[in-house]
Order: C-alpha cells, then sequence, then structure tokens
C-alpha cells in the first residue's frame, strides 16, 4: 500500500524533472562555475602553475603570458588560495559545452617581485 | 552436470564492471569465481607526480560515491604523519560533509537497487529524494559530487549560517521522504517476497570472511569503524551503528534504511554542537614515516596507509576499499541462489569497483 500512496500523491503533484534545454536553473551562488583570470595585477610568479593538480595552468615570463587549459582544470580552487595578489576569482556561470581548449592571456604590466621580500 | 555461466562485466544490472564465472547446476548457483581489473586506473602509482596536497584529490577521484570519504581519510592519515591535531570545528565539519555523502549514497544505492529487483517506479522515487541532498551539498561545497571540502590541516571551506539553516532545512523535508520509502521496502509485500532469505550469511560466517559495512551489520555483527575507530567525533554524537539479525537480503537493506536516519540523527547532532574557532592549521614540512587511518565509508570500512620520505612526494599509498573486502563475502552467499537471483545478491554488497581497482 505505501507505494500505491507516493504513486497516487505523485499525480497530483508537479513534476520533480525540468524540461532542461527550455528551462535552465540558474546556478547557486556557490557553485564552483568556472576560473576567472584578471591579469592587471598578476606579477607572473607562477605560484598557481606549482599548486595546480592537474597541471593546468602554464606561465610563461618571456613571453608574459597566462595560460589554462579549462579540459583540464578541476576547479579545485587551489590556484585561487594561492594566488598572492589575488588575481584569480571563480564564477558561478556554467562553462558552455565545447568552449575552446585554452584561455590564454597576455599579462599588460609587469612589476617584477624584488628579491628580498620584506617580512 | 555443471555449466559455466559468464556474468557480467557489462550486465544491465551492474553499473559498474564486476565479472564473476558462474557454475550453474540446474539453474542453481554452485560456485563462483571472480575477476577484477576492468577499470584499474593506477592511481596509486599516479601520486608519485603530486605532492601531498594535491594527492587529496586524487583520492577524492577514486570513486565517485563516497569522494568525500576518500578525501577526508587520506588527509586524516597525512595528519598522523605530521602529528598534528586539526581544529575541532574542522573535525565536526568533515562529519557533517562525511555524512551528507553518506545520504546521497545509501539512497542512490536504494535506487538501484529497487531498479535491480524490476520495482521502477521506486528507483525514481529514490533517485528524486537523492536530488535534495546533492542541491544542499552543491550550495554548501560549490560541487555535487566531489566536494574537495577537506584538504591537509582542516577543512578547505566553511559552513556559513546559512548553510546551516539550508541543511537543518533539507533534513525536515528528507526525514519523512524517507519514511516513505521505508515502508515500501520493508513491507512491500512484492519487496519481501524477493528479499526474504535470500543470499543468507551467518553472523560467525561474515566475520570470519572478513566483511566490512552494512554487509557484516546486516549478519547481525555490531561492528562500526565510526564507533571504533580513531575518529572520536562520533562518540561525542552519540553514534550507534544499525544492526539487524537476519544476514539476507531484506537485512541489508534494512540496515542501510537505519542508517539514513542515524546520519541524520548525526548531522543533527553535529550542527548543535559546531563549535566555533579556525577550520585549518597550517602544515609546513615534509612528511615522513608510516600511518593508517581507518574510516566507515558507506560501503563499509576504508583503510589508508601513507609512506613519507621526507620529500613532498609520499613514497607509498595503497588503499584497502570496502568492496574488496565484501566479495569474498559475496563469493559465500552465491552458492544456493538461483541464477535469476544473482543480480541482487551482488547488488547486495553495494559494489564499487572504481574504488577497488582504483
Amino acid at each position: 500500500m505505501g507505494m500505491l500512496n507516493l504513486v497516487l500523491a505523485n499525480v497530483s503533484r508537479k513534476p520533480a524533472t525540468r524540461l532542461y534545454p527550455f528551462e535552465i536553473r540558474a546556478p547557486f551562488e556557490e557553485f564552483k562555475g568556472r576560473i576567472v583570470f584578471n591579469p592587471e595585477n598578476c606579477i607572473l610568479c607562477g605560484i598557481c602553475q606549482k599548486k595546480c593538480p592537474p597541471d593546468a595552468i602554464t606561465v610563461t615570463k618571456a613571453e608574459k603570458t597566462w595560460e589554462l587549459n579549462v579540459f583540464r582544470c578541476i576547479m579545485c580552487t587551489e590556484c585561487i588560495n594561492g594566488c598572492p595578489k589575488d588575481c584569480i576569482t571563480i564564477s558561478n556561470e556554467r562553462a558552455k559545452t565545447g568552449a575552446k581548449e585554452y584561455i590564454k592571456i597576455v599579462v599588460p604590466k609587469v612589476d617584477t617581485p624584488k628579491a628580498t621580500s620584506s617580512k | 552436470m555443471t555449466t559455466v555461466i559468464p556474468f557480467g562485466p557489462q550486465h544491465p544490472v551492474l553499473p559498474e564492471p564486476v565479472s564473476l564465472k558462474l557454475e550453474i547446476d540446474n539453474d542453481v548457483v554452485v560456485g563462483a569465481l571472480p575477476s577484477l581489473g576492468y577499470v584499474h586506473r593506477g592511481l596509486e602509482k599516479f601520486i608519485d607526480t603530486k605532492d601531498y596536497n594535491q594527492t587529496m584529490y586524487i583520492c577524492e577521484r577514486i570513486c565517485g560515491i563516497c569522494s568525500a570519504l576518500h578525501g577526508i581519510t587520506y588527509c586524516m592519515s597525512v595528519e598522523k604523519l605530521f602529528n598534528v591535531e586539526v581544529p575541532e570545528r574542522a573535525q565536526y565539519l568533515r562529519v557533517i560533509n562525511g555524512e551528507l555523502n553518506r545520504l546521497h549514497s545509501h539512497l542512490l544505492w536504494l535506487g538501484l537497487f529497487a531498479d535491480g529487483f524490476g520495482f521502477e517506479s521506486l528507483f525514481y522515487e529514490c533517485w528524486k529524494y537523492r536530488e535534495g541532498v546533492l542541491d544542499v551539498l552543491e550550495r554548501t561545497t560549490g560541487n555535487r559530487v566531489i566536494h574537495s571540502m577537506s584538504k591537509v590541516g582542516g577543512a578547505a571551506k566553511d559552513l556559513t549560517k546559512e548553510h546551516i539553516d539550508l541543511i537543518l532545512k533539507m533534513l525536515d523535508t528528507l526525514e519523512p521522504q524517507v519514511k516513505n520509502i521505508d515502508k515500501v521496502f520493508v513491507n512491500n509485500y512484492t519487496v519481501k517476497k524477493r528479499l526474504v532469505g535470500l543470499g543468507v550469511m551467518s553472523k560467525q560466517l561474515a566475520y570470519e570472511a572478513g566483511t566490512a559495512g552494512p554487509t557484516l551489520r546486516g549478519s547481525g555483527n555490531a561492528i562500526d569503524v565510526r564507533e571504533t575507530a580513531d575518529w572520536d567525533i562520533y562518540k561525542d554524537l552519540g553514534f550507534k551503528p544499525a544492526v539487524e539479525k537476519d544476514g539476507d537480503c531484506y537485512a541489508r537493506t534494512k540496515v542501510r534504511i537505519n542508517e539514513i536516519y542515524e546520519s541524520i540523527k548525526l548531522i543533527r547532532n553535529a550542527i548543535s554542537k559546531l563549535p566555533n574557532g579556525d577550520i585549518a592549521i597550517p602544515i609546513k614540512g615534509f612528511p615522513t614515516g608510516e600511518a593508517i587511518m581507518r574510516t566507515e565509508q558507506p560501503r563499509g570500512e576504508v583503510v589508508y596507509y601513507v609512506k613519507g620520505n621526507g620529500t613532498k612526494n609520499l613514497e607509498r599509498l595503497k588503499i584497502r576499499t570496502p568492496t574488496f573486502a565484501n566479495i569474498p563475502s559475496l563469493l559465500l552467499m552465491l552458492p544456493g541462489v538461483k541464477l535469476a537471483d544473482v543480480p541482487i545478491v551482488v547488488l547486495t554488497i553495494d559494489p564499487c569497483i572504481s574504488c577497488t581497482e582504483r
């Protein structure tokens, strides 16, 4: 009888599913959607590259580029926690399917960090 | 005369590739021989290339269903190497995350099990309720199944007041929903007819075969690592293992349903006792020595062995997963079972082959 009650109750309820491509639920605020890089403060220190578990980030000092392999990124937020200049943030917007594999950003201004760090 | 019939690795009822060679005599199983290794990914060797902080993310990806507890157990074993005590708040956050993970894992299993014996509407019902748990996990940690909530030294993310309200609200709606499916699993005539007296394992045999988790407790052994192992938090939360005596498929189902209630109780207790303070302590240096950590996953006891050699990479990581312990007991359950009932008996150990083969 337990199942019959459930089935009868479900008849009068709204469907539990959505018509996905037509009805898209807004992503939750905390959802880890995609990595956003703000090149303005970047000093090309390479900490994000060292911390990245799947080796998705490549920083080249000679060409002054910051590159993210989106297909490798696992959204662990290690780079965000490691960045000394808070250049990397995360957005709750879902990455579109079939988006390009690499995001390559040229860092405009670079103040090279001094050899002796002040403590 | 016996016939040998291959069961798996591809089988409509199995979500994961376990292969059994069944010896059949007159439609009744007389013997079974397992073969594993279809989804081996070499993850234990792969950690050589990653440092001990990054290894956490590999451990979480061993299994998609019990990911949180793999990560937590790894972190706890490395903390043992460093001989540090993580803040109390972090330990409570780990318990909450781990138990939420257990809720969704058991609801997923109940659904798959109902699908296994042909009760499709019950399968949809279970997975509908699981969606509520997954939404809460997504809102508290940022992801649905791979949470990355724990890190070496504490918790990676804190719970805010809104998150706690969300969890409590979800638990309030989930409890009556679980009671609904509990009634169907426990009282329904068809379900009982299919499960009672099937794949019986005695208390003594289950103990001697080294069975783990709900399979062990379904046979009347009140052994739960949450109660006995080094993780003291569970003792403060008033944890009691769910035990059933009969040792058949029906008893193992009841154990898992009762564990859902137990998890709901544990999360509520953990939230009411959640202390304030730091969520993580900084950890410096490289690990040396050996450590073993055991925790109770949804499927049973998982054992992590780690060995550090003073460099940033661990020298060895060895994982004993619950399904690996449950496969020998499955071979003891199968003789005497009809061929048509084999998928149900295989499903009651909650096989997770990705865990087992890593």
